[in-house]
C-alpha cells in the first residue's frame, strides 16, 4: 500500500477507537515532518526561525492529496502531527542538553539563535514532564497544550482539530497554562 | 471527594473567577472548601506572561539546521581533515580538525545556504579578517579563511582550556592570578585598538584561559575597523526588543551603546571593565533579575567599589576598574593605560 493510503487507513482505524493505529501513525508522520522540514528550511534561511505549524501544514498537504479528504480525517491528522512534533522537539531538546552535559571541553556558543535554543530546550523538557502529569488529571487540556505550543496551532485550528468549541479551547488553554507554569516553577 | 469531581470543581470555579473582576472573586470562592479555594487562588495567581509563549521557534530552527550537510569524521575541508563536531549553532558548526601536518585546528563552517545571507557572510568574514590582521599572543590565531564544498570556513588555532564564564562560575579567582589574566586581556584589547580594530563583544564567554595559563580573546564576529557603527541589530531580538536570552550580552554593554550611539574604543574598555570587576570582585557590577533591571543598572546604578565586595584587591586596580566603568566614555582610560597600570601593579600585587 502506498504511504498515503496507509496513513488514511490508520487515521480511520484510530478514529474508530483503535489506539495501536496511533502508534504506527506517529513514526510515519515523524519521518515525514523531518523530510519536509529540510525542504521548508531553505525558504526560511534568511529569517533563521521557523514556525512548527508551517511544517504541519506542509505535511498535511503531502498526505492530503486525495486521501485525507473527510473533515474528520483532517482533524485527526492535525492531532497526530502535533503529537509527532512534540516528540521531535522533546527528543531534540533532550539530545541538545545531553550533548552539552557530555562535552568535556568548552562549548563555544556561536550566536544568539543557539543561546535561545538552549533556553527553549530547558523549557521544553520541563514542560514535557509537567504535561505528562497534567495528562493524568485532564487529558483534553494536555492535548490542547500539545496543539497550541508544540504544534503552533491557533486557538481556532486547535478547536477544529480537536472538535471543541473556541470557548472551550480558550478556557482549557488558560487553566492548563497556569497549572503547567506553576508546576514548572515548583520543580525549578 | 474523588479526584475527578475535585478537579471539575476547581475548573468550574477557576473559569467563573476569571470572568469576574478581582474584588468579586473572593465572594465566589468563599463557598468552596478550603482545599479547593486554596488551589483555585494559587492557579489564579500564576503569572502567565512568562513561559509557554512559544512555539519554540529557535529550537525548531536548530533542529533543522543541525541535520543536513553535517560533516563526518574524515571529511576534508580545504586542506583540513575533520575529526569531531565541537558545537552546532544557527550559523553553522564548529569542528575539531587536523591540518596537513597533523596539528589540531578549529574549523568554523558557515552553512552553505547562509552564503545567500549577506549579514551572516559579513559577520563571518569580519571575524576572519579582524583576527587574522592581528598577530598577538593573547588573540586567537586565524590560519585561513576560505571556501569549500561545505561552505565558507575559518581555520583557527585550537585552544585547550575554558572560557572565563566557566572559570568564574566555578568559584573565586585568586587575586594574584586575576591580575595576570587582566594584564593579558587588556594587552590584547590594546593591540587590537592600536591596529584600529574594535572587538565590540568583550565578555567572559569570549575570553579563554588555556591550560598553560595563557589568556586568548575569541570571537571577532562583531569586530569593526575603527569606523563607528550604531547598535548592532544582532544584539537585539528578532522583533527588535531585548529578549531574556540576551541578558548575558547585555551585562557587558556600555551605556552609550544602549543609547544607540556608535561604539568606540572606550566602549570596549567599559565591557572589559565589567569583566574585570566580575573577575576580581566575584560578582557582576550590573547583575539584576531581569534584562530591564540590567539596563537600569548600567544606566544609573551606583556601583560599589570592587574592593568593598572582596578584600585584598590592590587599590590601584580597584580605582582602575571604577574608571573603566565610568558612564562618560571620555573619562575612561584607554586599553593601553589599563595594561600599563596592571603591569606596574604586578609586583606589588603578587
Amino acid at each position: 500500500m502506498d504511504p498515503q493510503g496507509e496513513v488514511t487507513r490508520l487515521l480511520a482505524a484510530w478514529g474508530k477507537g483503535d489506539p495501536s493505529a496511533l502508534d504506527q501513525l506517529i513514526p510515519m508522520v515523524y519521518a515525514e515532518l523531518y523530510r519536509i522540514a529540510r525542504r521548508v528550511w531553505n525558504r526560511h534561511q534568511l529569517e533563521n526561525t521557523l514556525q512548527p505549524t508551517e511544517l504541519i501544514n506542509e505535511a498535511y498537504l503531502k498526505f492530503a492529496n486525495a486521501e485525507i479528504s473527510s473533515y474528520q480525517d483532517r482533524c485527526h491528522f492535525f492531532a497526530v502531527a502535533c503529537t509527532a512534533m512534540r516528540q521531535i522537539l522533546v527528543n531534540h531538546a533532550k539530545s541538545r542538553l545531553a550533548a552539552k552535559r557530555g562535552e568535556g571541553r568548552e562549548r563555544i556558543p556561536l550566536d544568539e539563535v543557539e543561546r535561545a535554543a538552549d533556553q527553549e530546550s530547558v523549557e521544553i523538557v520541563s514542560l514535557h514532564e509537567a504535561l505528562e502529569a497534567l495528562q493524568a488529571i485532564d487529558p483534553r487540556k494536555s492535548k490542547v497544550v500539545e496543539m497550541r505550543y508544540f504544534g503552533g496551532l491557533s486557538v481556532e485550528e486547535t478547536a477544529e482539530a480537536l472538535g471543541l468549541s473556541i470557548g472551550t479551547v480558550n478556557r482549557d488553554w488558560s487553566l492548563a497554562k497556569s497549572w503547567l507554569i506553576r508546576e514548572m516553577n515548583r520543580k525549578a | 471527594m474523588n479526584p475527578r469531581t475535585r478537579w471539575e470543581e476547581i475548573e468550574r470555579l477557576y473559569n467563573d473567577a476569571l470572568d469576574l473582576p478581582a474584588h468579586e472573586r473572593k465572594a465566589l470562592l468563599a463557598g468552596a472548601s478550603p482545599d479547593i479555594r486554596h488551589e483555585v487562588e494559587s492557579l489564579l495567581s500564576v503569572d502567565c506572561t512568562v513561559g509557554l509563549n512559544g512555539p519554540p521557534v529557535y529550537l525548531a530552527a536548530d533542529l533543522l539546521n543541525g541535520q543536513p550537510g553535517r560533516l563526518e569524521p574524515g571529511d576534508r575541508v580545504g586542506s583540513y581533515q575533520v575529526e569531531s563536531l565541537l558545537s552546532v549553532g544557527g550559523m553553522g558548526e564548529v569542528y575539531l580538525a587536523r591540518d596537513a601536518d597533523g596539528k589540531r585546528v578549529v574549523l568554523k563552517i558557515l552553512r552553505r545556504h547562509l552564503i545567500a545571507n549577506a549579514q551572516a557572510v559579513d559577520r563571518f568574514e569580519t571575524e576572519a579578517r579582524a583576527a587574522s590582521a592581528l598577530r598577538h599572543p593573547n588573540i586567537v590565531h586565524v590560519y585561513e579563511f576560505g571556501e569549500s564544498d561545505a561552505g565558507l570556513f575559518i581555520a583557527m588555532e585550537w585552544l585547550d582550556g575554558s572560557t572565563f564564564r566557566t572559570i568564574m562560575d566555578a568559584g573565586a579567582v585568586q587575586i594574584s592570578q586575576a591580575i595576570d589574566y587582566a594584564r593579558q586581556t587588556s594587552g590584547a584589547v590594546a593591540a587590537a585598538h592600536a591596529a584600529g580594530i574594535l572587538h565590540r563583544d568583550i565578555k567572559p564567554e569570549n575570553i579563554m584561559r588555556c591550560k598553560d595559563g595563557v589568556v586568548k580573546i575569541l570571537d571577532f564576529g562583531l569586530a569593526r575597523h575603527g569606523r563607528p557603527v550604531g547598535p548592532d541589530p544582532e544584539m537585539m531580538g528578532t522583533s527588535g526588543t531585548i529578549t531574556g536570552s540576551l541578558s548575558g550580552t547585555l551585562l557587558y554593554m556600555p551605556p552609550e551603546i544602549l543609547r544607540g550611539e556608535p561604539a568606540t574604543s572606550a566602549s570596549d574598555v567599559f565591557s572589559l571593565g565589567a569583566f574585570l570587576y566580575e573577575l576580581f570582585a566575584g560578582k557582576h557590577p550590573f547583575a539584576a533579575a531581569t534584562p530591564l533591571d540590567v539596563l537600569a543598572a548600567i544606566e544609573s546604578r551606583l556601583i560599589a567599589s570592587a574592593v568593598s565586595t572582596r578584600a585584598g584587591i590592590p587599590v590601584a586596580v580597584d580605582r582602575l576598574i571604577s574608571r573603566m566603568l565610568d558612564r562618560e566614555a571620555a573619562c575612561r582610560p584607554t586599553a593601553s593605560e589599563v595594561q600599563e597600570v596592571l603591569e606596574k601593579d604586578k609586583p606589588a600585587g603578587l
